[in-house]
């Protein structure tokens, strides 16, 4: 052997390794058990929460370690990714390998029963009739028809007539679906990623909004406006919600372009932007009557949200700073509304307080207390609001997952052939066989039923 | 008759169905295998009355529900179609020893729901949804398959090891079992059914998320929990199909995968935290 050839043959040596290493079913296995155990790792140790949390359940040192090893966002971690990518490369060089065979597979057929045929086939059966030709090829075609549907290929010989009968050829592609799907799932998520985005909004009643913030912290521009005209919530008697809607319209060019009141399970769609239902909230502008500590009136004041007014009676301002529709108390038992207000007296730091449902609300000393006249909610709906040009193309993987599944567990290819001769008697001798791809027992079970109706035939001679 | 009184006759329908089994591994007489078989047959049918009268007391109580959207609720149907993909498989295969091993999940898991609060509550938002309906069926589904060929693996392995143990002892109990290549078979053919509908189950769950949130996948427990258990799947199908792994191993991959199942189901909920509702106790 020359030393070019010697070399040549290292070389493809080496192609060959590297190939049998991604199309091996070893390393399937071993990837779908990393990618599992990695997983578990990432449903012990809580992804993305703001950093503080990690720091009050880990110690600082392992918290910066976990950091470092992208444990905190792990799904989204060079390795972990790297692992998605290794698996895609192992289906893809699996479906390479195997396509050919798959297409031949499917192409070449032998529509005669020969010799070299039958005495390789396991489900073989002969009968014998005392019956002209014809009659006896009438029924077993009526026989033969039952389960496959489609037209035998009928060849004519000198002393015999074939036909072939074959059934759920195209379930050979399942492997296809199957595999590829997997890679179609990954295209589209990865598309999602790049060219679409995730983003949050806040829209007050009557009021609107041309840009979203994202996730990332970009703000982004619609190209249309989104105007909530208003928002409600219904309640079930139990005090659980029963239904948030918001009414929304879609504002392009000056004009309204849709109308939509959207809910939970019910977004709205305008120019492949997409704005779910998500959370809501309110400013009221509220109303105080102020009494002091013997409960003798001093007088109202009118603070709307998010402004410090003076009170009665001078030295202390209050502000109206948050609110919440459903409170929940320390003790975890539900409140109703809620308005949380600061409290700043001269000469003390300043001081926040709940006042809940229809109770007063008392300033830390107790001189102070505040009864609620009047409020007026300003509500504002939370809206996610996303583009993800790449989801239609993860529902075309997932379709074709299950149909690539469904075809490889419930249907296979399976082949009939039959062939009506004489035998040296001179009498009609039909002979059957056939074949499948997949689940032989429950083929064979099939073949042996059709054998017993063919001996039903009458006259059958043995 | 209220929905509570027909779940828990079938409890105890469930609980006589599971003697039956027992004894019948112990007796093997066919009048007492014919009647194991209508005692399980009755709790199914008690059980399917009882999940179709809740379902018509809510739409009393102006709630209009499918009952499958808390813990009770999936728990009672996980009990249900465990018991009626044994029947199937027992119909088709001729099993009947292996009732023994799989009978008592109906009745544990029911025992194990009555702990559980039981009104019928309304929904909040997020779960009404039609996308919830198909999920929760298609997943269930697929996990009580998991459980029939568990405990089919187990019986397996026990008659396998009996076998190895002491060939003369061999005949004397696990004999009458089915013979090992038939559970074998079994175990693989209910995965099969379980691996397409988990997959069905993850896919409308992650469609209904998008409905509902705008994401289909956000790697929250309870979807990375299902995505392992098809991962285990998925490596057990090809291992078996493809390097002829069989048997014991195969056994022992159907064991660790309905774990992993039984994890995704309640442990995610118990242990860790999720966005799903059959969460805690609350
Ligand atoms: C997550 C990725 C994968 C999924 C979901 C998947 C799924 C499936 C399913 C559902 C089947 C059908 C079982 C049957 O035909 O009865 C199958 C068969 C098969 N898979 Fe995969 N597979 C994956 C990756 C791979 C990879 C990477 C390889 C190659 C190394 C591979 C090789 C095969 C082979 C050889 C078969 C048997 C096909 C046949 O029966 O003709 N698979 N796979």
């Amino acid at each position: 052997m020359s030393e070019e050839i010697k070399q040549e043959k290292k070389g493809r040596d080496s192609i060959d390794k590297v190939w049998d290493f991604f199309t091996s079913l070893k390393l399937l296995i071993f990837l779908l058990l990393v990618l599992s155990l990695l997983s578990v790792a990432g449903t012990i140790i809580e992804q993305n929460k703001p950093l503080p949390e990690y720091y009050n359940l880990f110690r600082p040192e392992t918290v910066e370690l976990f950091s470092k090893l992208g444990l905190l966002d792990m799904y989204h971690s060079w390795w972990f990714t790297s692992c998605l990518a290794l698996l895609a490369l192992n289906i893809i060089a699996c479906t390479m390998e195997r396509y050919p065979f798959i297409l031949r597979g499917m192409k070449s057929q032998q529509v005669v029963l020969d010799e070299k045929l039958e005495a390789g086939l396991a489900n073989l059966a002969k009968m014998k009739y005392n019956l002209p030709a014809e009659t006896v090829e009438k029924q077993v075609k009526a026989i033969a028809g039952k389960d496959f549907t489609g037209r035998p290929v009928v060849t004519e010989e000198e002393h015999a007539r074939h036909f072939f009968y074959e059934k759920g050829k195209y379930s050979r592609l399942s492997f296809f679906l199957t595999h590829l799907s997997v890679i179609v799932i990954f295209i589209g998520a990865i598309t999602g990623s790049l060219i679409g985005f995730k983003g949050y909004v806040n829209i007050n009643e009557g009021e609107m909004i041309s840009s979203v913030q994202t996730r990332k912290g970009e703000t982004r521009t619609l190209g249309f406006s989104v105007k909530c005209n208003s928002f409600s919530v219904d309640f079930y008697d139990t005090g659980a919600p029963k239904d948030y809607r918001s009414d929304l319209a879609i504002i392009k060019d000056g004009k309204e372009a849709i109308r939509k009141t959207i809910r939970v399970n019910d977004p709205l769609s305008y120019e492949g932007i997409t704005f779910y239902q998500s959370s809501y909230g309110g400013f009221p502008d509220v109303t105080f009557e102020i009494r002091d500590r013997n409960g003798v009136s001093r007088g109202t004041v009118f603070a709307p949200f998010g402004k410090q007014v003076d009170i009665p009676g001078g030295i202390v301002r209050i502000e109206v700073a948050d609110y919440q529709e459903h409170f929940h108390r320390p003790d975890g038992s539900e409140g109703g509304p809620a308005i949380g207000v600061n409290i700043y007296s001269a000469g003390a730091p300043p001081e926040g307080i709940w006042i809940v449902g229809t109770q007063p609300g008392l300033n830390r000393d107790g001189t102070h207390s505040f009864v609620v006249k009047d409020m007026k909610i300003k509500r504002y709906t939370g809206l996610q609001v996303n583009k993800d040009p790449g989801v239609w193309i993860v529902w075309t993987g997932c379709v074709m997952l299950v149909a690539g599944i469904m075809m490889a567990f419930f249907m296979a290819h399976k082949k009939l052939w039959i062939r009506i001769g004489k035998d040296k008697k001179g009498r009609v001798e039909v002979t059957t066989g056939g074949t499948t791809n997949k689940n032989k027992q429950a083929f064979s079970s099939e073949m042996e039923r059709l054998v017993r109706s063919l001996r039903e035939i009458s006259e059958e001679v043995s | 008759m209220t929905n509570s009184l027909l779940f828990g006759i079938s409890i105890f329908v469930y609980f006589f169905s599971m003697v039956l089994y027992v004894s019948y591994l112990a007796f093997r007489s066919e009048t007492l295998g014919k009647i194991c078989t209508l005692a399980l047959l009755a709790g199914v049918i008690i059980e399917t009355a009882a999940i179709l009268l809740r379902w018509y007391e809510s739409y009393q109580m102006g709630i209009g529900r499918a009952p499958l959207t808390n813990l009770y609720e999936s728990l009672v149907f996980f009990a249900l179609t465990i018991a009626i993909i044994y029947l199937v498989m027992e119909r088709k295969f001729g099993i009947k020893t292996a009732g023994a091993f799989v009978t008592p999940f109906p009745f544990i898991i029911m025992a194990y729901a009555s702990l559980n609060p039981n009104e019928i509550q309304p929904l909040v938002p997020a779960l009404q949804s039609n996308w919830l309906i198909s999920h929760v069926v298609t997943c269930f589904v697929g996990y009580a398959a998991f459980a029939v060929s568990f405990g089919v693996s187990v019986l397996y392995l026990f008659k396998v090891n009996a076998e190895n143990r002491s060939l003369k002892q061999a005949g004397a109990f696990s004999g009458h079992l089915p013979s090992s290549d038939l559970l074998d078979e079994v175990g693989y053919k209910t995965i099969a059914i379980g691996f397409p509908l988990l997959t069905i189950g993850i896919i409308t769950g992650a469609f209904w998320a998008n409905v509902a949130w705008g994401t289909y996948w956000s790697w929250d427990p309870k979807e990375t929990w299902s995505l392992i258990v098809w991962f285990i799947y998925a490596a057990y199908l090809h291992a078996r199909i493809t390097r002829g792994w069989r048997g014991k191993k195969a056994a022992a991959l159907s064991i660790v995968g309905f774990m992993a199942t039984i994890f995704c189901y309640l442990g995610v909920n118990l242990i860790l935290s999720g966005l799903h509702s059959y969460g805690g106790t609350t």
